[in-house]
């Protein structure tokens, strides 16, 4: 275990470096396990143009088990429910060590462009996104606009 | 019992036994696929990892050689009473005890048999069976049919290199802890992944705490190559508690993963119990085993002990009793039902003109019937004897006949509960009755033997007479059914009897010790035939279908 804490030291240090496009990671009050994170909603998306805040701790046993991340920004999203949990296969039994901060971000960053109403966490977003999507997206980028710029 | 060790009338035993259990259709004769290293022996022996048992009996088909027993061949008076003793019951049912290490034994045993046969190497033989739920047909089939695909299924081709440890590779980084360079320790999967050994024993031992073991697989992401059983052993070498439970986890998943298997379900319990008798046959065998930690359980349900009752009968009744039994007494003594509606209502109050709340039908609380009819007579009931009265109070009684039956075996099953539990304080103080009677008339300690056997007697027959009202309780009326509840309540009456003799041992003006004796031990044989006699006569009926059971 001794190599952990260097290697979450070398994830910060290049998310500092080498910062993915549109995701912005700070750690709080200089932990090494807490982090605030501002994540831009992508481009064709109903997400568009919004800020989205989420918040990300590594636990004790890191990168043994997964990263607990969780939207601080409401949002319209049939993964993703009130509290802002986000239910993602990488984030749960799909965990592998080798993942990184960087490429889980990067994962929900690509689910807010892809949402997957079949696997619902969100069930009454679902259900419109399934019933009328076309609506559903309008809601979303309602919700954007009105929370997250 | 079986101090006699194995002649050969008990051979003529042991055939008898398999003789029922294939009339199972269980295929139980030819006997657990790998013997190997199991021992089943005429002796209860801790040392032995299995034994082959029948309801705590020792089973006694080994050692058919023992020259020592020979004389008993010529003394064939005998022959009939060991013979009967040694002999399966009808309602029991063939099955063994595993300790931990028999686990292994017999795991390694159905690997080593299916090596050869699969030209496969022994991991992949090992994890292709896991696969496949340790079925050999369906993998053989699988195999015949398609050998790549199968392979692949788990992810290793059919003889994978064995797995090392290696350093002095410059250019190796381990992408979960990013160090590197020469020094560095690191293990390659034969997917080509490579991780260092250090991060490898975290990742495997964080798993093995999850309690997974052979179904972990490669820490890359999305890999699905199964890590492999000789590969985590070697990186959790260093680590002997995670090594520990990653083995434990392995024996855990193979009890489970059997259909054949099942863990005793005592508290702290740590045996396993391999019992054949398949899952169409629990409607008419009880499969009950009996641990060697003393628990008796049902193989089927694994709930305690229900003989003669078939697992869906007692499932049933457990529903029934969870739902009803605690507020039916209360309802029975309190209430009466709507004619119309059958809502149940408590009169706390008023006059006789009672309005259903439900469908406002409304009728007098005296006869039963509608109020309409009731005309001027407001306040008193003198209408008994009228149709509409009449015809409502019978719909009324049948519902309540019907509460009244369920009442009527659930007080008798309580009962025999009870009283079995009574029994087992009665225990407690026979022993001290035993030790009193040793001091007073100097026996020894097996002449009072007898009546510990009396409680333990007793004890079988409450529970098996407690589970025979719950199939009373289903069983449709007809002739057969007078005949069983005939011999229900001969039991019954037996066993009543003795618990009497035996709950007041000695007196005064009592019978003499020796008496007193010779009265337990007589009622003790005669109570034990009866119940066996009716145990047999419930299976037999059960398995030739003499009865109709009935949900309700």
């Amino acid at each position: 275990m001794a190599g952990v804490p260097k290697r979450i030291l070398k994830e910060i240090e290049r998310l500092h470096n080498d910062p993915a496009p549109g995701i912005d990671v700070t750690p709080v009050n200089d932990s090494i396990r807490y982090f605030q994170v501002v994540m831009a909603g992508p481009s064709q998306s109903p997400y568009q143009g919004g800020q989205f805040k989420l918040e990300l701790f590594l636990p004790e046993d890191y990168p043994m088990s997964p990263p607990k991340v969780r939207f601080m920004t409401k949002m319209y999203h049939p993964n993703i429910d009130k509290l802002g949990r986000i239910c993602l296969d990488i984030l749960k039994d799909k965990w592998s060590p080798a993942l990184q901060i960087r490429t889980v971000l990067l994962s929900i960053q690509a689910l807010l462009s892809a949402p997957n109403p079949d696997d619902p966490l969100a069930n009454d977003v679902a259900e419109q996104w399934k019933a009328n999507e076309k609506r559903a997206i309008q809601t979303a980028s309602e919700w954007t606009k009105k929370y997250a710029m | 019992m079986s101090d006699y060790g194995s002649d050969d009338f008990m051979l003529d035993d042991s055939e008898e036994g398999f003789e029922y259990s294939d009339s199972d259709g269980d295929g139980n004769g030819e006997g657990p696929l790998a013997e190997g290293g199991s021992a089943t022996g005429t002796q209860p022996s801790q040392a032995q990892h299995t034994q082959t048992q029948t309801q705590g009996e020792y089973s006694a088909d080994a050692a058919f050689d023992d020259d020592d027993d020979d004389y008993f061949m010529d003394d064939s008076g005998f022959e009939p009473v060991l013979s009967r003793r040694n002999q399966r019951k009808p309602w029991e049912v063939d099955f063994k005890v595993y300790a931990q290490d028999g686990l292994s034994a017999k795991q390694d045993a159905m690997v080593s048999r299916l090596e050869p046969l699969l030209a496969l190497s022994k991991e992949t033989t090992t994890l292709l069976l896991r696969c496949y739920f340790w079925k050999e047909e369906p993998l053989l089939e699988g195999l015949l049919t398609d050998r790549e695909g199968t392979l692949a299924k788990v992810g290793l081709p059919e003889h994978p290199p064995s797995p090392r440890i290696e350093t002095g590779n410059d250019a190796f980084v381990c992408e979960i802890c990013y160090c590197g360079g020469g020094d560095e320790r690191y293990l390659t999967l034969w997917c080509g992944h490579r991780f260092c050994s250090d991060c490898y024993r975290t990742y495997i031992a964080s798993k093995a705490q999850e309690g997974e073991s052979w179904r972990i697989r490669c820490a890359a992401p999305k890999c699905k190559t199964l890590v492999g059983l000789e590969p985590a052993r070697l990186v959790l070498a260093g680590d002997a508690a995670a090594l520990a439970r990653y083995e434990e986890n392995l024996t855990r998943s193979f009890v489970n993963d059997l259909d054949t298997f099942a863990w005793c379900p005592a508290p702290n319990c740590e045996y396993a119990i391999e019992c054949q008798v398949p899952r169409s046959a629990w409607a008419t065998t009880i499969p009950t085993v009996r641990c060697q930690c003393g628990k008796a359980f049902c193989f089927g349900c694994k709930l305690d002990d229900h003989t003669p009752a078939p697992c869906y009968l007692v499932d049933w009744w457990a529903q029934k009793c969870h739902d009803d039994s605690e507020t039916s007494n209360w309802i029975k003594a309190n209430t009466k039902e709507c004619i119309k509606c059958k809502s149940t209502i408590e009169k706390n109050g008023g006059c006789n003109h009672m309005t259903c709340r439900d469908c406002r039908h409304e009728f007098c609380w005296v006869c039963m019937g509608p109020w309409s009819e009731h005309g001027q007579s407001y306040y008193s009931c003198n209408r008994f004897d009228e149709d509409s009265s009449k015809n409502a109070r019978d719909s009324v009684s049948k519902s309540r006949a019907m509460l009244e039956r369920y009442l009527h075996y659930f007080t008798r099953y309580n009962n025999h509960e009870q009283s079995a539990r009574l029994a087992r304080r009665l225990l407690a103080a026979t022993e001290k009755n035993m030790e009193q009677i040793q001091r007073e008339h100097t026996l020894s300690w097996i002449e009072v033997q007898f009546l510990s056997e009396a409680v333990d007697v007793l004890s079988m027959c409450r529970s098996t007479l407690k589970w025979s009202y719950v199939l009373g309780y289903y069983m449709l009326s007809d002739n057969q059914k007078i005949i069983f509840e005939d011999n229900q309540s001969d039991l019954e009456m037996a066993t009543e009897q003795l618990n009497e003799l035996v709950e007041n041992p000695i007196s005064e003006d009592g019978p003499s010790i020796e008496e007193f004796k010779r009265i337990v031990i007589d009622k003790t044989t005669y109570v034990r035939t009866r119940w066996e006699t009716i145990l047999a006569d419930i299976i037999a009926g059960l398995q030739e279908n003499r009865w109709q059971f009935e949900a309700e």
